[in-house]
């Protein structure tokens, strides 16, 4: 069978079995097929506690590089899955950027994974540039009051904090548009930001 | 001939060339290796936002070896003809937001949203699929139909956005967009014998005599 066409009918997570059913194949062709996608680099392979494999099949895996997901996956108990595609080549992207790039998104769920990084930002300098560039600063900031609330995380330094507070009468900002808090309306007044997130959002976390 | 993996390293040592960021629209056969469709390409097609942009993006790969060839080679005498840079078998075209008879338009630019970053400052989008089709109908090169012919043999290929986008390319200033894709697609289905909806060669050909009535109106 053409490698295209197998690559687009297992495309997506599978075991051995769900390719035996998929191609109709018994079990030993079934690792012969897995064993060419993998030569030509569209499987990335994880190993199960119970010595079982998942197999992930896609396009994606043979151009390489990392995505922002798999940064936030690597370090979140909340695991996402994306359509979209944002892929780094050539440098692994930095806590401070994967960050960055989660509140960007405006999207719950990746924001609330995003929290964790929290727990191993080292570099406040470098986060600050990036999120001043973005015009997140302050979001960035109500997240980080939110997230000492609920976990421990490393110090954000007194210039961030500094430099991240609204000045003067800026306007409320959303971090997912439309979305309020009701139990962070603390946070959301010293930030002038509304927060997406209730205490249960955040169960993940405890 | 260029494959993914070199295509790759190529574009990670000009990103580590670039003065600053930028971002660029991918298009034609680069755009198709990002998506699968084929495995390598003699050509790599960018399209920049603007022409500071690919002034540096140009200092990168002169700084690589990379020289300058005559456009007339490749596409003739045509309008927008795009900067056009050589090393060995590898060429970039370089276009700035015009691509021949076709804009990049933003709708075009919104629905290129697969991303991949080269290193810290080369941010390319890919072009969808369907405006692949498109980009490939403007620039009209010898391998043009065979790889719209792969498009449309392993997409799904949305023919409504396609004649959707070619309309507003006319209303963009691009008038020749709609008869060049009508011509485009008839020349695929009689070298490849394929099936492309009637409704939409209907709609591009009628799209075509009001234009055409409207001009005899005008001049009247």
């Amino acid at each position: 069978m053409e490698m295209k066409r197998i690559l687009k009918k297992l495309g997506g997570t599978q075991n051995i079995e769900s390719i035996m059913t998929i191609l109709g194949v018994k079990r030993s062709k079934a690792i012969y097929y897995i064993y060419r996608l993998r030569n030509a680099g569209y499987v990335k392979t994880k190993r199960l506690s119970n010595n079982r494999r998942l197999y992930n099949i896609s396009f994606e895996n043979k151009l390489g590089g990392t995505s922002y997901y798999d940064i936030l996956n690597k370090y979140s108990p909340i695991k996402i899955t994306s359509k979209e595609i944002y892929q780094v080549y050539g440098k692994e992207p930095s806590l401070e950027e994967t960050l960055v790039y989660a509140v960007k998104t405006q999207r719950l769920r990746i924001i609330l994974a995003s929290l964790a990084l929290f727990k191993r930002i080292e570099n406040w300098s470098g986060l600050y540039r990036l999120a001043k560039a973005n015009h997140i600063e302050r979001q960035i900031g109500a997240l980080y009051d939110l997230c000492r609330q609920i976990m421990r995380t490393r110090k954000m330094t007194r210039r961030f904090r500094n430099h991240a507070l609204p000045k003067g009468a800026s306007f409320f900002n959303y971090v997912v548009p439309h979305l309020k808090s009701n139990d962070f309306q603390n946070i959301e007044k010293i930030w002038r930001i509304y927060l997406p997130f209730n205490k249960s959002d955040l169960e993940d976390y405890k | 001939m260029i494959s993914i993996e070199k295509q790759q390293g190529l574009l990670l040592a000009i990103s580590n060339r670039l003065k600053r960021p930028i971002r660029v629209y991918v298009v034609g056969g680069t755009a198709m290796m990002f998506l699968g469709f084929k495995d390598s390409t003699l050509d790599i097609d960018l399209v920049f936002e603007n022409k500071e942009d690919r002034e540096v993006f140009e200092e990168a790969i002169k700084s690589l070896g990379y020289k300058g060839m005559d456009t007339t080679i490749v596409y003739g005498g045509k309008a927008n003809s795009p900067e056009m840079f050589t090393l060995g078998d590898e060429r970039f075209d370089l276009f700035v937001k015009e691509v021949i008879d076709f804009t990049f338009s933003e709708e075009m630019q919104k629905r290129a949203t697969q991303t991949h970053q080269f290193g810290g400052n080369l941010i390319l989008k890919i072009t969808n699929p369907n405006d692949i089709i498109l980009m490939k109908c403007a620039t009209d090169r010898l391998k043009d139909l065979d790889d719209a012919n792969s498009i449309i043999s392993n997409f799904k290929v949305d023919w409504d956005l396609i004649y959707k986008e070619a309309i507003n390319q006319k209303k963009l200033g691009k008038e020749r967009a709609v008869f060049e894709l009508g011509y485009f697609l008839e020349r695929l289905e009689n070298k490849f014998k394929m099936d492309i909806p009637q409704k939409v060669k209907d709609d591009l050909w009628n799209a075509l005599e009001a234009e055409a009535e409207s001009k005899k109106k005008e001049k009247r």
